[in-house]
């Protein structure tokens, strides 16, 4: 492998555990920002969280000067714009982010507009298009998941055009990502199940796709281990604080490492179902999981045998001969998934979700092969391959 | 010092190679989809009139092709009628030589960051597939293993389309030769 060659980059100061909310004020005070505004989701006010970042701030003499919470599960150019005005209005001169995926990815983007100027968010679409760094920008992530906080991309949907606008900078990146126990505390069991299953694929792609790297592979494993430790038990006990952060942390290194080495089929599928049957990230990412390894094992036969360790923990693994180890860990995936199903009836196939049509399938192995990601899966996919994959994960 | 005096050869051989093997692959695209099936559902996907490009930044060596309906590609050597569609652009000759000469898939590279996509990702992840196909035809097969993802199971060409191409890689070889020294 004289020709291996990888790049690593991941910036973001990593607050993390016990009362991290409380660091936010001192963390602002240090990038010059007193004028701080929160975007965030219905969701995330209703459940009470705003509650401890807002007085964490007042406690330090730092007033919030506007909230908006209504930012879409699916967020849009418009809302960006809507944000960007308010931002503007109200004098503000930094934003935190609360909330998934999309509220994260709404953040970012206002963040492009308020820091490069104009009302047209469509402009600066695509990668490298911006050069220089933007204003102060803190994430708090309340589902344990999809990573954002961690990666350098964006994407909101164009309305007018029907089309979903990526959005690629290392300058999108917060200056510091807060992860607090507090904040997971009260997640609805399927929220914890499907995200948590996302968060254990963006690891297992990353470290079986293409582009896996050492230091990736070092973020995956230790992603893999928190999940496989920690989901059951939170799902048992959803007020399992220790539980909660072991998963938000996992989620953040799964983050990192999927950033640096990408994702494969899994996400292609999931990208195009998702889109075409309007199902959560998290479930089509625990839908496909196991049936996608086992399309691609005798390529990853050696990585996914590797991963058992960090599955099913050192006595399993070396119990199992060597040459058993990659189907040792699809079943440990496959048990977690059933585990899953047994506590939130979290569906392991594409019939159990009762959104997805048969006749369906075809057109999400089509959408699937233009996805971004399929070209870093190890194996290449044919239409024919993709709706293999998909009839096995029907039923 | 001797290191130093033979770099501009290398590189001028380099830069030489890289050039050669675009015109390589730009005739080859266009006989591909000439006879090809499977390039032809991949690229008949494409807008009628699409433009496709392959450049070394930031001013190197360039292929451009023109999907000119029913999945053909016309080749256009190094000049484009118009603005590009799509453009694959490689982040220094080095990294063209590296996938040229068949030493990096084109999807690891990718994977390595050695290129970038200016355009729509779905165009450069089917022109990606489109390019992996034709690696697997005018490379002899244990090449080809080391240059695309998975060695179709399916070719079927005419052997003399196969032979001509495999004519052109034996000078661009010679190449890697001079330059891998
Ligand atoms: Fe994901």
């Amino acid at each position: 492998m004289t020709n291996n060659y990888y790049e690593f980059f991941c910036p973001v100061k990593v607050i993390a555990g016990k009362s991290a909310l409380e660091h936010l004020p001192y963390e602002l005070t240090g990038l010059a920002a007193k004028r701080p505004m929160i975007v965030t989701d219905k969701g995330v006010r209703a459940a009470g969280l705003l509650d401890p970042v807002i007085s964490a701030c007042e406690e330090s003499g730092l007033e919030i000067v506007s909230v908006y919470d209504d930012v879409p599960p699916d967020s849009s150019t418009s809302v960006v714009r809507d944000i960007a005005g308010v931002y503007r209005q109200e004098k503000c001169d930094s934003i935190i982010a609360v909330g998934g995926g999309s509220a994260i990815d709404t953040g970012k983007a206002v963040n492009i507009l308020v820091s490069e100027g104009g009302d047209d968010i469509a402009r600066y679409s695509g990668a490298g298009i911006l050069k220089h760094p933007l204003k102060p920008f803190f994430v708090i992530p309340t589902t344990a998941g999809t990573g954002s906080e961690v990666t350098s991309v964006a994407v909101i949907t164009d309305e007018s055009k029907g089309v979903k606008l990526p959005f690629t900078s290392s300058f999108l990146l917060p200056n510091a990502a807060i992860i607090d126990p507090r904040m997971t505390l009260t997640l609805p069991p399927h929220i914890t199940a499907a995200t948590a299953m996302d968060a254990l694929t963006h690891a297992t792609e990353a470290f079986t796709c293409m582009a896996k790297n050492p230091l990736s592979d070092a973020y995956a494993t230790a992603a893999i281990r928190k999940v496989s430790q920690s989901l059951v038990a939170v799902m048992d006990n959803p007020k399992d604080t220790d539980g909660r952060l072991e998963l938000a942390q996992a989620s953040t290194m799964a983050g990192i490492a999927f950033s640096n080495s990408m994702v494969g089929l899994v996400h292609s599928l999931g990208h195009a179902t998702g889109a075409i049957c309007h199902l959560p990230h998290g479930l089509c990412m625990s839908l496909y999981l196991p049936y996608v390894l086992e399309f691609n094992l005798e390529t990853i036969r050696e990585p996914l045998g590797e991963l058992l360790l960090y599955l099913e923990g050192p006595e399993v693994y070396s119990a199992t001969p060597a040459a058993r180890r990659a189907e040792a860990s699809i079943s440990a995936i496959r048990k977690l998934r059933d585990a899953l199903y047994k506590r939130c009836e979290l569906p392991r196939t594409l019939k159990e979700t009762g959104k997805v049509l048969e006749s369906q399938l075809e057109s999400i192995a089509r959408l699937a092969l233009d996805d971004g990601s399929i070209m870093f899966n190890p194996r290449e996919v044919s239409l024919d391959d993709a709706m293999a994959v998909l009839r096995r994960a029907w039923a | 010092m001797i290191a130093k005096r033979l770099q501009p050869m290398a590189s001028h051989a380099r830069r030489s190679y890289v050039e050669l093997m675009f015109q390589v692959m730009g005739r080859a695209l266009q006989a591909i989809s000439e006879v090809d099936e499977t390039t032809r559902t991949e690229t008949r996907e494409l807008p009628e009139g699409f433009l496709f490009e392959m450049q070394v930044m930031p001013n190197g060596p360039k292929l451009i092709v023109e999907h000119t309906g029913d999945g053909r590609l016309h080749f256009h050597g190094d000049q484009a009628p118009r603005p590009v569609d799509l453009s694959i652009q490689f982040k220094h000759i080095a990294h063209a030589f590296l996938v040229l000469s068949f030493q990096e898939k084109t999807s690891v590279a990718f994977a390595n960051d050695r290129m970038l996509v200016d355009g729509d990702i779905s165009y450069a992840v089917r022109m990606t597939r489109v390019l992996n196909r034709l690696e697997s035809f005018i490379l002899p097969k244990l090449v080809a293993e080391r240059a695309v993802k998975e060695y179709p199971a399916n070719l079927k060409l005419p052997e003399k389309l196969i032979n001509a191409a495999r004519i052109y890689l034996k000078v661009a070889s010679n190449f890697v030769e001079t330059v891998r020294a």
